[in-house]
């Protein structure tokens, strides 16, 4: 899967997340700063995340993830 | 002085509960009583907030080592046992300790919090793997950040989604650490510690069970779960704590590994800090050696336990988990929760209060610990104080 294709899947998981607190999701978009996931939202998001790409996310490794496409690509690294 | 913006979170939790009036994270037990009463607020209070799961902290025994200890070896070691050298005595509860579980050896940790933040910093580091139950306890968290692994969480209670985790790594499967708790302080929920023990072997993993809620608790010798799973032999690594059954403060691990000797070495957490007072030492030797005869003691817990949770259930709340020393009633709603603790407070019966993140399911908890030292009339108070809230049942 290309970046993009992550990106898009990411935003479509991320969705219901956000309870339309965006208006527009995109690569950009901050997941805590902007969509206001806490921290049991981001692990819940987490869990989504690692079954529909069959990985597992080291959750030290979200520390560096501040946006959407931050995450994108840990999904990538992830899944080696 | 410049706000720290770091605290800007706590600080805003700190000013919410300041509105409704409450500090439940606060409270001040003026004096205690009992291992079951303390006054509070100037009022007798039941205590069934504490772990003190045996009503060990006023034993007479363990009450008496304590002070010959403090009498003749005095109040603390002013140092860690690395730097200023350990006092006999730890080394002899290490090995009281190693034959209680039937283990090659022991480590003593300051605290069950150092236990864990020990074993896992000294057993994994960058590029290892940490596989972690996402219930786990904070100090399970802090050690895998403290060691800088790979931590990876598997659902919870879950040896299937933790097997296809175990999977995902391929070849470094078999150098991953996996822990789990055998009884879960939230809702006091016990592991599938067979089935754990199952996808450890199948990987060739190492296993590390923290029995912090469930030794003294269960087995017929009080070796927690594993000993009433049979599974013992199996766990690369038992940490618990004195805190709880053994009625004082301090932590330990026990295991199997050729590395015992170097474990502790190897662990800052162990390295630098104080070691713990020869009063506490030896207290806690008398305490374990009365807690693997304690089997009447735990018969009057479980018996406690299922008096409680059957009078809770009969009033209709939520329970975490079948009856066992942990009772929780899920209560939702944090405010909900909040003003029901301090309701039971006032009523005379003090529990904890636990709220999300600290909770599983995004729900908030009143988490009642039972000790074998409440008699049936305390069981029966703490029943009645519930049932006398007019709130919602959950």
């Amino acid at each position: 899967m290309n970046h993009q294709d992550v990106v898009a899947k990411l935003i479509e998981l991320v969705t219901p997340f956000a309870e339309g607190r965006a208006l527009v999701i995109n690569e950009t978009t901050g997941i805590t700063s902007e969509l206001g996931l806490d921290s049991l939202k981001v692990m819940d998001l987490v869990v989504a995340v690692e079954d529909e790409f069959d990985i597992s996310v080291p959750i030290n490794a979200l520390a560096e993830v501040r946006t959407v496409g931050d995450f994108a690509s840990l999904i990538q690294k992830s899944a080696g | 002085m410049k706000e720290n913006s770091r605290l800007k979170a706590v600080r805003a939790v700190r000013q919410e509960l300041a509105q409704v009036g409450i500090d439940p994270f606060g409270v001040q037990i003026d004096r205690i009583v009992s291992p079951t009463e303390g006054i509070i607020d100037g009022r007798p209070t039941i205590l069934a907030g504490t772990n003190n799961y045996l009503g060990m902290t006023f034993d007479a025994d363990c009450v008496a080592s304590a002070r010959e200890a403090l009498e003749t070896a005095g109040t603390g070691t002013t140092g860690s046992r690395m730097a200023n050298g350990s006092y006999a005595s730890h080394r002899e509860l290490e090995l009281d300790l190693a034959r209680f579980y039937g283990k090659r050896d022991a480590i003593v940790f300051s605290t069950g919090y150092q236990a864990n933040l020990g074993m896992i910093s000294a057993l994994a580091g960058p590029g290892d793997t940490v596989m972690i139950d996402a219930d786990s306890h904070a100090s399970i968290y802090d050690g895998c950040t403290l060691a800088g692994a790979n931590t990876i969480r598997f659902r919870h209670n879950d040896a299937d989604d933790l097997a296809k985790r175990m999977r995902r790594l391929g070849d470094e499967a078999a150098n991953a650490l996996i822990i789990v708790e055998g009884v879960y302080s939230m809702l006091g929920d016990r592991a599938p510690l067979r089935d754990f023990v199952r996808v450890k072997n199948e990987f060739g993993a190492t296993l590390m069970v923290d029995e912090a809620h469930s030794m003294g608790v269960l087995g017929e010798k009080g070796r927690g779960l594993a000993e009433v799973d049979g599974v013992l032999d199996d766990i690369d690594y038992v940490v618990g704590t004195f805190s709880k059954s053994l009625g004082n403060t301090g932590g330990f691990c026990v295991g199997d590994s050729d590395d015992m000797d170097v474990l502790r070495y190897a662990s800052r957490p162990y390295v630098f800090t104080a070691s713990l007072a020869p009063a506490t030492i030896a207290a806690t030797r008398t305490a374990l050696r009365k807690l693997e005869a304690a089997s009447d003691l735990r018969k009057r817990l479980q018996a406690n336990a299922e008096r409680l949770h059957a009078g809770l259930s009969a009033l209709g709340f939520r329970l975490g988990a079948p009856a066992n020393a942990v009772v929780a009633v899920l209560v939702g709603e944090k405010l909900e929760a909040l003003r029901f603790w301090d309701h039971l407070l006032k009523a005379g019966v003090y529990v904890n209060l636990m709220v999300p993140p600290a909770t599983p399911g995004n729900e908030s908890l009143l988490r009642c610990s039972v000790s074998a030292a409440h008699t049936f009339e305390q069981i029966d108070a703490i029943c009645a104080a519930f049932g006398s809230w007019n709130g919602a049942r959950a």
